[in-house]
């Protein structure tokens, strides 16, 4: 037993707690057989103090005046067991009243005796559930607790996502921009490597024809685009040709069909390599093409 | 064989007090015949007026008498019993005078010292005597315990009152009423503190 259990079990003993502090006490004490047991022994040790004191014989008159009011406390209470001598000639009377009283006595004793531990239990009862609840009370301020601690975090979380978020966003949008720039590179570097001829005519009948020839030279490959040629005999074909400087004879890169309005746009690949494109000739050709240039050419690049 | 019931005079105390619950007058009579003496001296001691002892110590067995069956022997002893009554009674008057009042009486006339009544020849003679045990257990506190069980006991002061008397820390007069009551019970008791 802990010294403030003790120390109140001797306040307690000696009448010096008071009010809610006494009953908090007595709830105690009701659930704790030790402190019932120190509570007797040190209630009997003060009492046995009023023994040291030097005995005094109360006045005589006193005692009368004690025996009085218990007998007429008695008489007012309605007559029961405890009645005054005097009255005994009248108790003998109503002797089976007395004996009825009596049972009652003993009955309403027995029930008191009962209720009495009936409270006991029911304050024992009540001094756990207050612990519960008080428990309770602890484990919800700790869940509470809990709960903010998690919010918070929850929060910090959030802001460290939310700035992730704009990050990558951040960082796609200079990734498109990188993309943009390289794109824009390449087709800079593509167009340099590009050759674009236009092929002009001195014969009046194709001089309104319009022949545009772009060559990548790196693919060995070339678009050529037709518009307002004339239209030709249809056993003739246009027949397009590239002249290498160093090749003796202009090489062949196909036949060339253009519809009703004389427009045409396809791709070409000359049949052999070409080391330099220097320039690039339309002849007008029998039907299907030839390999070394037969006919007249009709439009010629610069 | 037969059961004789004790007269009041061979009667203990817890007999006069059971047969005092069965409403018996001469055994209350017996009673207040032996717990009177030490009680009045209590009483007086507390209160110090004779007249208010008078009406305390009457108030005091009219209720023993109405509460008689109230006595649990397994709680307490029917003297202790009494005594706790008389005290609460007793405290009641001190406190209903206010709190600066009892402290100024208290300050001004000190108790009678529990230890300072003379032990009579009879006692020295007879070491069994309970009277002379327990006054020989009080000169064996040390003085600071002794003074303060003192003030509670016969003053009725509170542990504050006695804090504030004494000018020392509320916890040293619990710890001194606590220390000094627990050695008080191993001396009566015989023991070793």
């Amino acid at each position: 037993m802990n010294d403030s259990l003790q120390d109140k079990a001797a306040l307690y003993a000696l009448g010096l707690l008071e009010g809610e502090e006494s009953r908090a006490f007595e709830l105690a004490m009701a659930k704790d057989p030790d402190l019932q047991a120190l509570v007797a022994e040190l209630s009997d040790t003060t009492a046995e103090l009023a023994l040291t004191l030097k005995p005094i014989a109360p006045p005589a008159h006193l005692k009368a005046k004690v025996m009085d009011s218990i007998i007429r406390s008695d008489s007012h209470s309605g007559g029961n067991a405890r009645m005054a001598p005097a009255r005994r000639s009248w108790a003998m009377a109503g002797w089976g009243i007395a004996a009825a009283v009596t049972v009652s006595s003993v009955w309403l004793f027995q029930e008191r005796q009962r209720l009495t531990r009936e409270i006991a239990i029911v304050t024992n009862g009540e001094a756990e559930a207050r612990a519960e609840l008080l428990d309770t009370a602890a484990k919800l301020a700790s869940i509470q607790q809990s709960e903010a601690t998690l919010k918070q975090q929850i929060a910090a979380a959030t802001q460290r996502d939310d700035k992730l978020n704009r990050e990558l966003a951040d960082a796609k949008s200079k990734a498109a921009q990188l993309a943009g720039e390289i794109a824009s590179l390449l087709k800079r570097n593509y167009l340099a490597e590009m050759q674009i001829s236009t092929l002009q005519s001195t014969v009046d009948e194709f001089k309104q024809g319009v022949a545009v020839v772009v060559w990548d030279s790196d693919k060995h490959e070339g678009v050529l685009k037709l518009e307002k040629m004339p239209p030709i005999d249809p056993q003739n074909d246009y027949q397009l040709w590239v002249v290498d400087p160093k090749n003796p004879a202009p090489v062949s890169a196909g036949v060339v069909s253009v519809d009703a309005q004389g427009f045409a746009k396809v791709d070409f690949k000359p049949v052999d390599i070409v080391s330099e494109a220097a320039k690039f000739a339309l002849s007008v050709e029998q039907k299907g093409g030839v390999d070394k240039v037969a006919g007249p050419i009709v439009l010629i690049s610069p | 064989m037969s059961t004789r019931t004790p007269t009041v005079q061979d009667a203990t105390d817890e007999d006069l007090l059971v047969r005092a619950a069965g409403g018996d007058q001469s055994a209350f009579s017996a009673l207040y015949d032996r717990f009177s003496p030490p009680l009045f001296a209590l009483m007086r001691q507390m209160l110090g007026d004779e007249t208010e002892a008078e009406d305390v110590l009457q108030e005091g067995f009219v209720y023993v008498w109405k509460h008689a069956s109230q006595f649990d022997a397994a709680r307490a002893k029917p003297f202790t019993w009494a005594v706790m009554i008389f005290r609460h009674k007793a405290i009641d008057r001190i406190r209903a005078r206010g709190r600066r009042a009892r402290m100024e009486e208290a300050a001004a006339e000190m108790p009678e010292n529990l230890a300072a009544a003379p032990v009579s020849a009879d006692e020295a003679a007879d070491a069994v005597d309970r009277v002379a045990i327990v006054r020989e257990a009080v000169r064996g506190l040390p003085g600071e315990q002794r003074r303060m069980i003192e003030l509670s006991f016969l003053k009725g002061l509170t542990h504050h009152d006695i804090a504030s008397t004494l000018a020392v820390p509320l916890g040293t007069v619990k710890t001194n009423i606590r220390r000094g009551l627990l050695k008080l019970r191993d001396l009566v008791k015989g023991g070793t503190q």
